[in-house]
């Protein structure tokens, strides 16, 4: 959680000329990209195109072949994987498209896991995780297990995992391609709300238009390579 | 429903098992390894009564016919005389053979007998003569080497062994006489308690190997179960499913039983490079009873297709994906404990059943009754597991997750450790057997090997040539000292009285004082002093009076026997009886264990109190101490043995001495558990990292959002941890029980309680091995490569 004052014209997130490849396959070649905090930005591009992999660059899960990314004056790329596990955990909450929930902990667990990976006790972590979950409107989930629940809910219940740490950045990865087209804007509804309430700036990855519409801004990603035209460098 | 539908699902089933890709023929080739080791390790074990039989079988055939008595040499007769000596740690058994006539038989094995001085050799007797460690046996045996004994004279392929043609035996020296080979020897029955062991032993080590066949054709169901449902999708009804998945599981049995036939194959082929339970067979002993055989290879698919529809029970395969009964049925406890105690019903009324003196038990009550017991203890598991996790609360977020884990899916780490369960209740079982038993098979046998480590023995001419004897031991490399004494007998003089059939007799050793002093206390002792010892009828030996009837201070003894039985020697007529007046200042004292163990009893006298030379048929008697500092002193004192009279004996001294099928048995057990065990561990290996690659994504996402390596890696020791504690538990309950059950059989008391504590380490080191074996794994699972979907 992190709620330091920010010059709304520095990026809190940024990254330039991101090269990343798999074997020989190229995911990203000279990607850039920034983030303001609170602004909600919509990564958008055609399947394969590197979205995910830009994704995960900037939110320190996966290290790029080449390029920098500066975190709130920090330099994300230079930091140890313990480091960047640590900022993980306290600034930044993700949701993802599927396969995000511990399929044998109850809803409230799965919310509370991000605080009590922070040390906090089970108590008040739950305490916390049912506040979230009757903001995102699944308190009524809480004592099950995702295997019991919709589609819909479990990634209401995701979202209310990301926002459980008051993180500063939320990366969402496809967050309703799983999801019919109600549930998917009840999703980003919520998510969007909840991340303006908060303060949180939000990374979402999708190829839908209807999805990328609740964002303040669009960039599109193709063949691996970036132009954010309101931040290029 | 057609035998073509059932033929096509199958087959579809089969195909799946093969194609697919990399995991999927992967998956195949762990069900297959698996499977293969549980076959080849039962049909080593199902031709195990063949090996034993062949054993006995070929040592029939190759010992001397001595069914008929032969007084007097033929054309085709011969002397044997059968020599063991030990070499180093290995054991050389050779016959010895002097022809009466000129057509004696070929010995088995050999293509003809050896001429005098030579020999025929066994292919591992002679490859181990021509090497350098061979230097000091070549000089034991020293005939030349001229033939090779085939398989038909042996019973294993490593078996050291040698037939030499002789010249020196005679009537007085050989084990008989013979006509011909190829006897049936009547073999020892095994002891009913070694028996009641082996049983237990097979049972335990065979179920395991079972449960692991049962686990393996298990590997990779997660996978087939999305794969059924994508089948679901294109219109496979549920039965069609099934029967695909059954065909799946098949096909990878089949190839398991291909493996496993090829493994056995293999392992034959080194039958003969390994000594189990004292068998080192030929390969071609090596061959399963065809009945258990059988069953082995047909029970494999049937289980595989069995174990898999079992298996589908609590899953419903729909189009759009596999959906686990969400609440699954509750495990039911009476149908377990109804197991558990149909088994105890069979084993408790055969409590004080079996004798120590009786070779005969009750083996299918036995067989039956440890079995059930033990399938009743393994199915108590899952039980157990979901009665226990259900009880247990959240703690430390690895700690958390572990329990969620179980308490959503105990099944498969019940599973996955239920043969541990099987092998450790049975190890502890017979644990409290060997040592309830250790006893009863192990014992003191009163040596002092502080004194001597070495007996040698061998017939002399003279008294001048056993003292030459003795000193050449003496003198033998690695000798540190020797208690040396020339033993012969002395006689009460005169004729026989009353119902006397023999004139009484008793030993006369001649000695110094220091070898003397070993034999019996004497308060002092120079040259010239003569003893009486008597040992008061100690080890069933005779009363005094028996001794001081024959030999007594100031008696006169004569020095041969006065009333030869009428078959032995005669003397020269009018050779005089020698005659020696025992001093009248001689003591008596009481005898003492000497080296071996034993209490002697008789005269003792020192060189200038008697003349030797007097003496009949003397012996020297040498106890030898050896230096431990020399290396093969044992060896070279056996060549001197072997090199003063090839006929003489050579007897290892040792503290305990252990029924020699007990240690066997022993031995067998241990290789056995350790197979089983590593089985064991094995199995519960794949199942948690196959585990860990079905939650690939999920571990990739826990990464993602800042979990610590240290915190899922604790979650799979929590998770491999609290099953496999449990099984362990109930192991040791199951496992004490099971053993005072068996102990109670043959009116045994428990000797230590105690006796799981190896066990349960075997168990923890178990938990340990598998979770840093898998950790290389989670930690590669953890990358973010989880994470991307194109």
């Amino acid at each position: 959680m992190n709620t330091a004052p920010q010059d709304p014209r520095v990026p809190l997130l940024r990254a330039i000329g991101l090269d990343k490849a798999y074997g020989s396959t190229p995911a990203l070649a000279g990607a850039d990209f920034s983030l303001r905090a609170g602004e909600v930005v919509a990564v958008m591009g055609p399947s394969g195109s590197g979205k995910s992999t830009l994704l995960h660059c900037l939110a320190g899960i996966v290290r790029p072949d080449a390029g920098t990314i500066t975190y709130d004056g920090r330099e994300l790329t230079a930091l140890s994987d313990t480091a960047r596990s640590a900022l993980r955990r306290t600034d930044f909450g993700f949701v993802f498209q599927f396969g995000q929930l511990v399929p044998e902990l109850t809803c409230v667990e799965n919310v509370a896991l991000p605080l009590r990976l922070n040390g906090e006790k089970r108590k008040s972590a739950e305490a916390r995780a049912v506040e979230w979950l009757a903001r995102l409107e699944v308190d009524d989930t809480a004592a099950k297990r995702p295997g019991e629940i919709s589609g819909g809910q479990g990634q209401r219940v995701a979202v209310a995992r990301a926002l459980v740490t008051s993180p500063r950045v939320i990366f969402a990865d496809e967050p309703t391609g799983a999801l019919d087209s109600l549930n998917g804007e009840r999703v980003m509804r919520l998510l969007t709300d909840a991340s303006r309430d908060t303060g949180a700036a939000v990374v979402l990855v999708t190829h839908e238009a209807r999805v990328a519409a609740y964002s303040d801004r669009e960039i599109v990603v193709r063949d691996g390579s970036v132009r954010d035209a309101e931040w290029a460098v | 429903m057609s035998l073509a539908t059932w033929t096509r699902d199958l087959a579809l089933g089969a195909r799946f098992a093969v194609t697919g890709g990399r995991p999927g023929l992967l998956r195949t080739l762990l069900t297959a390894t698996g499977v293969g080791f549980g076959v080849a390790l039962l049909l080593l074990a199902v031709s195990l009564p063949n090996m034993l039989f062949q054993r006995e079988v070929r040592e029939a055939v190759r010992a001397v016919d001595g069914s008929e008595q032969i007084d007097s040499p033929r054309a085709d007769s011969f002397l044997h005389l059968g020599r063991t000596t030990t070499y180093r740690d290995d054991v050389v058994t050779g016959l010895l053979v002097t022809p009466e006539g000129d057509a004696p038989p070929v010995p088995p094995g050999t293509a003809e007998l050896p001429a005098a001085g030579e020999m025929a050799v066994s292919p591992a007797l002679s490859e181990l003569l021509d090497s350098p460690e061979g230097a000091l046996l070549k000089e034991r045996i020293p005939y030349k080497v001229t033939g090779t004994i085939g398989p038909a004279g042996l019973i294993g392929p490593s078996e050291l062994r040698y037939v030499a043609r002789v010249d020196f035996l005679t009537t007085e020296n050989f084990d008989g006489r013979g006509t011909r080979y190829g006897w049936s020897v009547p073999e020892e029955p095994m002891n009913a308690f070694l028996v009641l062991l082996v049983i237990v032993a097979c049972v335990v080590l065979l179920l395991p190997v079972l449960v692991f066949i049962a686990t393996a054709v298990r590997f990779g169901g997660e996978q087939r179960d999305r794969r059924l449902a994508a089948l679901r999708l294109v219109g496979a009804d549920i039965a069609m499913t099934r029967r695909i998945a059954a065909g799946e599981s098949l096909a990878g049995a089949l190839f398991g039983l291909l493996v496993g036939l090829g493994l056995f194959a293999v392992a034959r082929q080194f039958a003969g490079a390994f000594t189990i339970w004292d068998v080192n067979a030929f390969p071609s002993d090596v061959v399963p009873l065809p009945a258990l055989a059988v069953i082995v290879l047909a029970s494999v698919p049937v289980a595989s297709v069995v174990v898999t529809l079992f298996a589908l029970r609590g899953v419903a395969i729909e189009p759009l994906g596999v959906v686990r009964v969400s609440t699954p049925r509750r495990r039911r406890l009476w149908w377990r404990l109804l197991l558990l105690a149909a088994g105890a019903a069979l084993l408790v009324p055969l409590m004080g059943e079996v004798q120590v003196t009786e070779t005969r038990i009750d083996s299918t009550g036995v067989v039956a009754g440890t079995t059930l017991a033990l399938i009743g203890l393994t199915t108590l598991l899952p039980w157990l597991v979901e009665a226990f996790v259900k009880r247990l609360h959240s703690g430390p977020v690895a700690w958390q997750l572990a329990v969620r884990r179980l308490q959503l899916s105990s099944g498969t780490a019940a599973r996955a450790v239920s043969g541990i369960v099987v092998a450790a209740t049975g190890a502890i079982a017979l644990q409290m057997l060997f040592q309830a038993m250790e006893r009863d098979f192990t014992e003191l046998t009163g040596q002092d090997t502080s004194r001597a480590q070495i007996a040698v023995g061998a017939d002399a001419r003279n008294a001048d040539e056993a003292r030459g004897m003795i000193d050449r031991i003496a003198r033998t490399e690695g000798v540190a000292g020797v208690i040396g004494v020339i033993e012969s007998r002395v006689w009460r003089p005169g004729p026989l009285k009353g119902s006397e059939e023999w004139a009484p007799t008793t030993s006369l050793r001649i000695g110094d004082c220091a070898s003397l002093g070993q034999f019996a206390t004497l308060p002092s002792c120079k040259d010239g002093d003569v003893f009486v010892f008597l040992a008061h009828g100690a080890q069933g030996n005779p009363d005094d009076a028996q001794v001081t009837g024959a030999a007594r201070p100031g008696a006169t003894v004569v020095l041969r026997d006065p009333h030869p039985h009428p078959s032995a020697p005669k003397p020269p007529k009018g050779t005089p009886l020698p005659q020696w007046r025992i001093p009248a200042t001689a003591r008596i004292v009481d005898s003492r264990p000497d080296p071996t163990g034993m209490y002697q009893y008789g005269v003792l006298a020192t060189p200038s109190a008697i003349d030797a030379g007097l003496v009949d048929e003397p012996d020297a008697q040498a106890l030898v101490r050896l230096d431990p500092a020399v290396p093969d002193a044992a060896d070279h004192v056996r060549n001197t043995a072997a090199g003063i009279d090839p006929t003489s004996w050579v007897r290892d001294l040792k503290d305990i001495q252990r029924d020699a099928a007990f240690s066997s048995v022993r031995t067998g057990i241990l290789v056995g558990s350790t197979l089983t065990m590593l089985l064991v561990a094995a199995s519960l290996l794949v199942s948690t990292l196959e585990q860990l690659k079905d939650r690939k994504r999920l571990l990739s996402s826990l990464v993602a959002f800042g979990t610590r390596r240290s915190t899922l890696s604790w979650s799979v020791l929590w998770q491999t941890a609290v099953p496999i504690v449990l099984g362990l538990v109930l192991a040791v309950a199951g496992g004490l029980g099971l053993g005072v059950v068996l102990l109670k059989m043959g009116g045994q008391q428990v000797q230590d309680w105690w006796a799981f504590l190896p066990v349960v380490g075997i168990g923890l080191a178990l938990i340990a091995a598998v979770t840093l074996l898998s950790m290389p794994v989670l930690w590669r699972l953890m990358r973010a490569d989880g994470l991307r979907t194109e």
